[in-house]
C-alpha cells in the first residue's frame, strides 16, 4: 500500500539529505581537534529504523557506506535494537565490532516518535588519539590490536538522556589528550541531537508511517537503479590482481585479488584470492573492505544513483576470515586505508574488463603519510603530519590528472608558508615530477616531489608509503606510472629510504625528499597524437 | 555637448547592474529624491553598448540630459565572464625556483568524492609560462638567498618569446617581505615599460602561497581585459557628452575608481551578487530589521546573504570556477535554482529540478523560443500564478498551453500525475531545496531562522518567498519596491571601499605589539591616502581595523574587529567570545596567533533622500483568476501592487511590472515603509 506520492517522496528524500548536512555542519562547528575540523575526517548519516543508511554526508570515500555495516554489526551481534531506548547514544570504535580502526568512534542515536523507533542517526569521527603504543593510535610496528589503543565495545555513552560518566572517565584515563577526546565526543553528541530533532520534526509533519515508508522506498529506488546498472553490464567473471609492497614489518609483497561475477542484475565479489592477514597493521576488517568494494562499484555507475544501503543489496562479498581484507582478531588494522586503496585499484581493474571505457588506469593508490617531530635548541617539540598524493590514471579519452587527490581518501596539503612560519622546517621544493605519468595514448597524471629541510638540531621522521615496488598499472597497452621514492639527502649525498620509515633521527641540514607515484597510461603510447606529444614535451610533462 | 549654462548642475545618480539577460538601472534625482528604475537588454559582446542604451532611454523617459548625470555606479560581470569563458590573455608567472608548479598542484581536496572523472580545468598559466626565480625569503622576512638581477635579462627574452601580455609575480613569503617582488618588477618595468606587472604582495599580501598565486594570476590576466573595457566605456561616455564620475562595484560591496579597477580587477570578480547584499543591508537599516535574510531569485540562480545585527556577513576568500580568490568579499551562498531551472524525471524515476537552466535562450517552454523542457516559470504559469499577458509588464506574451503540455508530457506522464499536480510538484521540490539552502546559511553560523525576516527580490523571488519562509519557520517576508532592479538600488547607495591587509604569523601577545602598531600605522596611512586620492573629504573617511586570529595549531582564522583604543586583552577576549559563538567553545588558556591585520578604508558618498514613484501598470485593474492550490483550482484575487492601500489576506496574487508575489493562505500582507510590502504569518487561531 503506497500512500506517498512521487513529489512527497522526493521532498522527504531531500529533507533527509538536508538533515545529514546539518549534522555535518554541527560536527564541524563544535569539534575541537584539527583532525576533525581541518582534515574533515568525519561523516554523518541517517539510517532507517533497522539500521540501513538512507542519507549521508560523507566527505571521505573510506567512510562511505561503512557506517551502515558497522551499525548492523552492532545491533545483530552485540546490542539488539530492542535494548535501544529513547535518549540513548551507543558508541564503539572496535574494529572487531563493526568499526574500521581504533581512532574512528562511531556514535548512534535512535529517534523515537510516540514511543516508536522511526530512524537512527549516526556520526563517525576520527579522534586525535585513542591511546596505544604510538601517538595518534597509528603505530606502524604494531602486531596486535591491543597495541593500537583503547577498544570500546558497543556501549551506551548516554542512557535515556543521562551521560554514562563511568564510561567517559575510563576512556579519558586511557588517551593522550582527554580534553580533545571529550571535545570531539561532544561534537558527535551535538550532531546526533540536531539529527534527532530534524527527523522528529519531519516525522511530526508528515506522520511517522510516511517517514518509515519513505525510507523503504528510497532504499528500494536505489536498489532498483543499482540492479538496472548491473543488468547493463555483460554477464561474466572478471578477475584482477594488484599488490601492496609490504606490511612494514616483513618484506614480502601482499596480494590483493578480486574476482567479480556478474549474473543478471547481481554481482558477486570474491576476495578469496587475497593474501593472508599481515603481521603489521596493513589489514582491514570486513566493514573497511566493504566500503572499498562499494566505492569501486558505485564509481562505475553510468547513471547517478543516490548512495544508500539499497545499493549494496545486489552485491555479495566473499572474504574469508584471516585474510588481509577480513582480518581475524587480534590482527592490527591501523593502516587499513592502504588495503582500501589497493582494493579499489584491484576492483576497478576487474571492472574495466566488464565495462571497458568507463574505468581509468590505476591512480597512485596510497596515502603518502609523512610526519616530522622537530626538537629545538631548548628541547621544544613541534609536529607536522602531511598526507601527499600522486597522479591519477588516464581515461580512454582523457589524460590523468597530476597531483590530484583521488580514490579512497580526500585531504588537502599544507601551505609551505604555514609550515615555515610555525616550525623549524624549510620547504626546498614542491613540484610535479617530469615523466612520472604512465605513457599511453592518454597519459597518466604526474606524481609530485616535496622536500623538507630540517632547520633545528634534531628531528624524528616517520613515513607510511606504498607503490615503491608495485607501480600503478596502465590499461589497454598503456604503461604503468612511475614508482614512488623517499630519499634522505645528507651532506650532499642521496640515500634511498624504504616506503615505511619508523622514527628515523634527522639532524640540521638534512633534507627528506618524497617522490610520489604517477598514474597509469591508457592505450598504446605510439597511438598518442603528435600534437599531444608535442604538448607533453613543451610543458615538460615528459622529459626531452 | 549641451550648453552648461542651460543645464542645472549635475544631479542624477545612477546605479547600474549588468546581468546575463538584463541591464538594470536605478535612477535617483538627488535634488528631488525621485527614484526610477528601468531595464534594458544586456549586450554580451560589449556590455557598455547596453549600458549606454539604458542611460539614453532613462534620460528620455525620466526627462534629464546625459550631462545631468553626476555619479555612475557600475556593477559589472566583465571580469567574471572573462574567467568563466577563459577569454584571457597570455601571461607569465614568476615564482620562487622549485615552486613553479604550486599553481598547478593546488590544495588537493576534491568536491565530487565518487566521480572517476572529476571536472578539472588546466591552470590559467601553463607550465612552460611559469618561470622560476633564484631567490628565497624566509617566513621571518629575512633573505636566505638574495635576488640576483642578472637573471632578469634571460627571463625577459623568455617572456618575449612566449608573447606574454602581462606578468604575474608570486614569490614565497612575499607577504612578509616584498623586496624581491618589488626589485624584480622594477627591473622588468624598466626594460619593458608597456608590459603590465602584478605583484602578489600588492593584490593579496596574505599567507598561503597557492591562494595568493591564484589571486595574483587572476588579477594579472584580468588587467588587460578590464582595462580595455573601461577604455571603451569611457570613450563611449565622452562621445555622449557624459562627464559623470564613474565608480565600479567590488566583491566587498564597496565601489572603487576605474583606475583602481584596472589595476586590481580581481576585486570585481565576485561582485555580481554584492549589489543585492548591499540593498539588503540598506533595507535592514531603513526598516529597523537588524536580522535579515536576503534572497535573490533570478532566472538561473538563488543567492542568499545574511545581515546579522545590522552588518552583512563577509568572508576573506571566495572562489570562481574552483579557483580561489583571496580577497575580502560579501558572503553569498548560491544554488543553481531559478525561474529557468529545468525540471526532469531522471532514470531512477526521481523528480529533479535544476541545476540545469534554460537560461533566457531558449528559455522556459512558455517563452516560445524553442525550449522544450519545462522550467520553474512554466510550472508557475501552468498553475495560474503568473499572468501570461502581464509578464515583464506585458512586454512578452507567454504560451500557457505549451507549458502545460510540456509539464504533462515530460513530468506528469512519467510520475503518473496530472499536469497540474506535476507542476505543483515542481514548485514543491524547488521551494524545499531553496529553504534547505537558506536554512544552512543560518545554521552554519548558529543562527535561528525565527529571529530573522526574509527579504525577497529578483524577478522570480516573489512567487517562492512565502513558501520558503513557511518551510524555514521565518515569520515575516518583506518585498522591496522594484524587486527586479533591487541590486541596482543597492549599488546606488554604495560607498568607496579599499581593503588592505598585512599578513605575518605572530603570537598575539605584547611582545608583538611594536610590529603590529607599526604595520597598522602603515596600513592606515595607505588607506587614508587612497581615500584622499579618490577625493573623499576627511570628514567622510573611516578606517576600520580588524585582526585575523586563531588558536595556535588551527588552520583557519576568525576575523575580529579591532576598534580604535581597544587594548590587546580586550581584543583577545573578543576573539574567545566569537570563537565560542561560532564553534561552541573557547580556550582561554591556549596561545592565540595573529595571522593578518586588515584595514577597511571607507569613503562615504553623500546620502540622498529617496522618494519613490509608481511604476508602469499602476492604472491596471487585474481580475481574479483561477489558481491551483493544494490539489484544486480556486478563484484568487489579484491586486496591482501600486494600488494596494491596506492589508490583504492570502491566498492572493500581487502583481507589478517585473514580478508577481504569491501570498499563500495563512499570510497577511500590507504596505510598509520605504515602498515595501510586508507579509506576516497570521498567528494560529486568529485567521479571519
Amino acid at each position: 500500500m503506497s500512500t506517498l506520492g512521487p513529489v512527497e517522496l522526493e521532498i522527504l528524500r531531500n529533507a533527509l539529505g538536508a538533515a545529514a548536512a546539518e549534522m555535518d555542519v554541527t560536527v564541524w562547528r563544535t569539534s575541537r581537534s584539527t583532525v576533525v575540523r581541518e582534515l574533515l575526517d568525519y561523516s554523518t548519516a541517517i539510517f532507517d529504523r533497522d539500521g540501513y543508511n538512507v542519507a549521508q554526508s560523507a566527505r571521505i570515500p573510506q567512510h562511505l557506506n561503512s557506517m551502515s555495516t558497522g551499525l548492523l554489526t552492532v545491533v545483530r551481534e552485540h546490542l539488539p535494537l530492542d535494548q535501544w531506548q529513547e535518549g540513548d547514544v551507543v558508541i564503539t570504535n572496535d574494529p572487531y565490532c563493526g568499526g574500521q580502526h581504533i581512532p574512528d568512534i562511531l556514535a548512534f542515536r535512535p529517534v523515537f516518535v510516540a514511543g516508536t523507533r522511526v530512524a537512527i542517526v549516526g556520526t563517525l569521527c576520527h579522534h586525535l588519539d585513542m591511546g596505544g603504543m604510538a601517538a595518534g593510535s597509528y603505530a606502524a610496528t604494531a602486531t596486535e590490536i591491543f597495541q593500537e589503543g583503547l577498544r570500546i565495545p558497543p556501549l551506551k555513552l548516554v542512557r535515556g538522556g543521562a551521560l554514562n560518566t563511568d564510561l567517559l572517565a575510563m576512556m579519558k584515563q586511557n588517551v593522550r589528550r582527554p580534553d580533545m577526546l571529550w571535545g570531539d565526543l561532544q561534537a558527535q553528541l551535538a550532531s546526533l541531537a540536531v539529527g534527532e530533532a530534524n527527523i522528529r520534526r519531519l516525522a511530526e509533519r508528515v506522520g511517522a508511517e510516511k517517514l518509515v515508508e519513505a525510507c523503504a522506498r528510497i532504499l528500494d529506488g536505489s536498489e532498483r537503479a543499482m540492479r538496472a546498472m548491473i543488468g547493463r553490464i555483460p554477464d561474466g567473471r572478471y578477475a584482477f590482481e594488484d599488490f601492496l609492497d609490504d606490511d612494514g614489518i616483513t618484506d614480502a609483497p601482499i596480494r590483493v585479488h578480486a574476482a567479480v561475477t556478474v549474473r543478471g542484475e547481481e554481482m558477486e565479489v570474491d576476495l578469496s584470492g587475497c593474501g593472508p592477514q599481515a603481521l603489521g597493521p596493513v589489514n582491514a576488517t570486513l566493514a573497511s573492505s566493504g566500503s572499498a568494494v562499494s566505492y569501486a562499484i558505485m564509481a562505475i555507475a553510468d547513471q547517478e544513483i543516490p548512495p544508500n544501503a539499497g545499493c549494496y543489496r545486489p552485491i555479495t562479498v566473499i572474504a574469508p576470515e584471516g585474510s588481509i581484507v577480513h582480518a581475524r582478531h587480534p590482527a592490527p588494522v591501523a593502516n587499513r586505508i592502504a588495503v582500501g586503496h589497493r582494493l579499489a585499484t584491484t576492483l576497478l581493474g576487474a571492472l574495466h574488463q566488464a565495462v571497458p571505457g568507463r574505468v581509468p588506469a590505476a591512480y597512485y593508490g596510497v596515502s603518502y603519510v609523512c610526519s616530522f617531530q622537530t626538537i629545538g635548541e631548548a628541547g621544544e617539540r613541534g609536529v607536522l603530519v602531511e598526507i601527499e598524493v600522486g597522479g591519477t590514471g588516464a581515461h580512454a579519452d582523457a589524460d590523468g590528472l597530476s597531483a590530484y587527490t583521488y580514490g579512497m581518501h580526500n585531504n588537502s596539503n599544507i601551505p609551505a608558508e604555514m609550515i615555515e612560519s610555525e616550525l623549524p622546517l624549510t620547504l626546498t621544493g614542491y613540484g610535479l615530477l617530469d615523466g612520472s605519468g604512465g605513457a599511453g595514448r592518454q597519459r597518466g597524471g604526474l606524481g609530485l616531489f616535496r622536500e623538507w629541510r630540517i632547520d633545528c638540531p634534531e628531528a624524528v621522521f616517520t613515513a607510511n608509503g606504498e607503490r615503491f615496488r608495485h607501480a600503478p598499472y596502465g590499461l589497454e597497452g598503456g604503461e604503468p606510472g612511475a614508482l614512488g621514492h623517499l630519499w634522505l639527502i645528507r651532506d650532499g649525498a642521496r640515500q634511498a629510504l624504504g616506503s615505511k620509515v619508523n622514527n628515523l633521527r634527522l639532524k640540521r641540514g638534512d633534507i627528506i625528499r618524497l617522490e610520489t607515484s604517477g598514474g597509469g597510461g591508457y592505450g598504446l603510447p605510439q597511438d598518442r597524437p603528435a600534437a599531444l606529444q608535442a604538448m607533453d614535451r613543451r610543458l615538460r610533462y615528459v622529459p626531452g | 555637448m549641451p550648453d552648461p549654462a542651460a543645464s542645472p548642475a549635475p544631479h542624477i545618480r545612477i546605479g547600474i547592474d549588468i546581468g546575463g539577460t538584463f541591464t538594470d538601472l536605478q535612477i535617483l534625482d538627488e535634488r528631488s529624491g525621485a527614484l526610477h528604475s528601468l531595464k534594458t537588454p544586456t549586450t554580451p559582446e560589449d556590455p557598455s553598448i547596453g549600458l549606454m542604451t539604458g542611460l539614453r532611454d532613462a534620460a528620455t523617459r525620466f526627462r534629464f540630459t546625459l550631462s545631468d548625470i553626476r555619479l555612475l555606479l557600475h556593477g559589472t560581470t566583465i571580469a567574471t565572464n572573462a574567467v568563466l569563458e577563459r577569454r584571457l590573455p597570455q601571461g607569465v608567472l614568476l615564482t620562487t625556483a622549485g615552486f613553479e608548479d604550486v599553481l598547478e598542484i593546488g590544495r588537493h581536496t576534491r568536491r565530487d568524492i565518487y566521480g572517476l572523472k572529476p571536472r578539472h580545468e588546466p591552470p590559467l598559466i601553463a607550465r612552460d609560462c611559469r618561470l622560476g626565480v633564484a631567490e628565497r625569503m624566509r617566513a621571518d622576512g629575512s633573505a636566505e638567498m638574495p635576488l640576483d638581477l642578472g637573471q632578469v635579462a634571460p627571463m625577459l627574452a623568455r617572456i618575449d618569446a612566449l608573447g606574454a601580455q602581462v606578468v604575474a609575480i608570486c614569490l614565497l613569503n612575499a607577504h612578509v617581505n616584498a623586496a624581491h617582488e618589488q626589485a624584480l618588477a622594477e627591473a622588468i618595468q624598466a626594460a619593458r615599460p608597456a608590459l603590465p606587472v602584478c605583484l602578489s604582495s600588492e593584490i593579496s599580501p596574505e599567507i598561503r602561497e597557492y591562494e595568493r598565486s591564484s589571486t595574483t594570476v587572476l588579477n594579472a590576466l584580468l588587467m588587460p581585459v578590464v582595462g580595455a573595457y573601461l577604455d571603451r566605456l569611457r570613450a563611449r561616455m565622452a562621445e555622449a557628452g557624459l562627464a559623470a564620475r564613474l565608480l565600479l562595484v567590488q566583491s566587498n560591496g564597496g565601489v572603487c575608481s576605474p583606475e583602481m579597477a584596472a589595476r586590481q580587477p580581481a576585486r570585481l570578480l565576485l561582485s555580481g551578487p554584492s549589489g543585492g547584499a548591499l540593498a539588503t543591508l540598506r533595507m535592514a537599516q531603513a526598516l529597523g530589521r537588524p536580522n535579515l535574510l536576503g534572497v535573490d531569485m533570478g532566472g538561473t540562480s538563488f543567492d542568499i546573504c545574511v545581515v546579522r545585527e545590522g552588518a552583512v556577513t563577509q568572508m576573506t576568500q571566495g572562489e570562481i570556477d574552483l579557483l580561489p580568490v583571496r580577497l575580502p568579499m560579501i558572503e553569498i551562498r548560491t544554488i543553481g535554482s531559478g525561474g529557468g531551472s529545468i525540471a526532469m524525471v531522471d532514470a531512477a524515476g526521481r523528480l529533479r529540478v535544476g541545476p540545469r537552466s534554460a537560461g533566457s535562450r531558449p528559455g522556459p517552454v512558455c517563452y516560445g523560443r524553442g525550449g522544450v523542457e519545462p522550467a520553474v516559470t512554466d510550472a508557475n504559469l501552468a498553475l495560474g500564478r503568473l499572468d501570461p499577458r502581464f509578464f515583464l509588464g506585458g512586454a512578452m506574451a507567454l504560451d500557457r498551453a505549451a507549458a502545460e503540455a510540456a509539464i504533462g508530457e515530460r513530468i506528469g506522464t512519467k510520475l503518473g500525475l496530472e499536469s497540474a499536480a506535476a507542476a505543483e510538484g515542481i514548485l514543491a521540490v524547488t521551494d524545499t531545496s531553496l529553504a534547505a539552502a537558506a536554512r544552512l546559511s543560518l545554521f552554519e553560523k548558529g543562527l535561528d531562522p525565527r529571529a530573522f525576516s526574509l527579504l525577497s527580490f529578483g524577478g522570480a523571488g516573489g512567487l517562492h518567498a512565502i513558501p520558503v519562509a513557511e518551510e524555514l519557520g521565518v515569520p515575516e517576508v518583506i518585498f522591496p519596491a522594484d524587486a527586479s532592479t533591487f541590486s541596482a538600488f543597492g549599488i546606488l547607495h554604495s560607498d568607496i571601499v579599499h581593503d588592505l591587509a598585512r599578513s605575518r604569523v605572530l603570537p598575539a601577545s605584547t611582545e608583538s605589539l611594536p610590529h603590529v602598531t607599526g604595520a597598522l600605522a602603515e596600513l592606515r596611512a595607505q588607506g587614508d591616502a587612497l581615500l584622499a586620492a579618490d577625493g573623499v573629504p576627511e570628514a567622510e573617511r573611516h578606517l576600520g581595523v580588524s585582526a585575523d586570529l586563531r588558536y595556535r595549531g588551527q588552520a583557519f582564522e576568525l576575523v575580529v574587529p579591532w576598534p580604535e583604543g581597544m587594548e590587546l586583552p580586550a581584543l583577545l577576549e573578543a576573539f574567545h567570545a566569537l570563537h565560542a559563538q561560532r564553534f561552541s567553545y573557547a580556550n582561554r588558556e591556549a596561545p592565540v596567533e595573529l595571522v593578518a591585520l586588515r584595514v577597511t578604508a571607507t569613503g562615504r558618498l553623500p546620502r540622498a533622500m529617496v522618494h519613490r514613484t509608481a511604476g508602469a501598470g499602476a492604472d491596471r485593474a487585474p481580475e481574479p483568476r483561477g489558481v491551483w492550490l493544494k490539489g484544486a483550482w480556486r478563484e484568487v484575487p489579484v491586486y496591482q501592487r501600486e494600488q494596494l492601500g491596506g492589508p490583504v489576506q492570502g491566498p492572493a496574487l500581487i502583481e507589478e511590472e517585473y514580478t508577481t508575489i504569491y501570498l499563500a493562505e495563512g499570510w497577511r500582507c500590507a504596505p510598509g515603509a520605504e515602498g515595501t510590502l510586508v507579509a506576516q504569518r497570521i498567528a494560529e487561531g486568529t485567521a479571519a
